[in-house]
């Protein structure tokens, strides 16, 4: 299964003007790694295709928050 | 005159919602696989579905869209609240 959120470490100058940000993150929702849909996905119950944003549960993603970055501490 | 709507309002509006946004995901889904004859069905049961549920609706509260796409009740009230922003 692939995770939902990737993270990486970016260069750091030491002669950045700011703060350097150590942890920057990115979203990798699953329709990236589905290719094209297979037909007859298994299928959510309506009401909760609503509020899952879909009607497969392969293509849901949370969109979690990277805990990651640390200038959210 | 501040109008409360009744409970059903809400939970009719959101069955509408419900079923709406299972033909939107159908219709992206079908664009990309115009021979999968299950999702056809279930697209066609959920439109039926959908018309039902918006005849139920304006039955009891008064037209949901414009321009002929709902049956006008007496008086002429579709500027009536609660607009949708305001549900």
């Amino acid at each position: 299964m692939h995770t939902q959120v990737k993270y990486y470490h970016p260069y750091i100058s030491p002669f950045d003007p700011c703060p350097p940000i150590r942890v920057k993150s990115y979203q990798t929702p699953p329709n990236l790694y589905l290719g094209f849909q297979p037909p007859n996905l298994e299928q959510y119950p309506p009401k909760q295709a609503l509020y899952c944003g879909t009607l497969w549960p392969a293509l849901f993603s949370p969109y979690p928050n990277p805990q990651g970055r640390d200038e959210y501490e | 005159m501040n109008k409360q709507m009744p409970q059903e309002f809400y939970e009719l509006l959101e069955e509408i919602q419900v079923v709406d946004f299972v033909l939107v995901e159908l219709t992206l889904y079908l664009d990309t696989h115009p021979h999968d004859y299950n999702a056809i069905q279930q697209f066609n049961e959920c439109a039926k579905q959908s018309k039902q549920l918006k005849k139920q609706y304006e039955q009891q509260y008064g037209p949901l869209r414009q321009y002929g796409m709902s049956y006008s009740s007496y008086p002429w009230n579709w500027g009536d609240a609660p607009w949708p922003w305001q549900v």
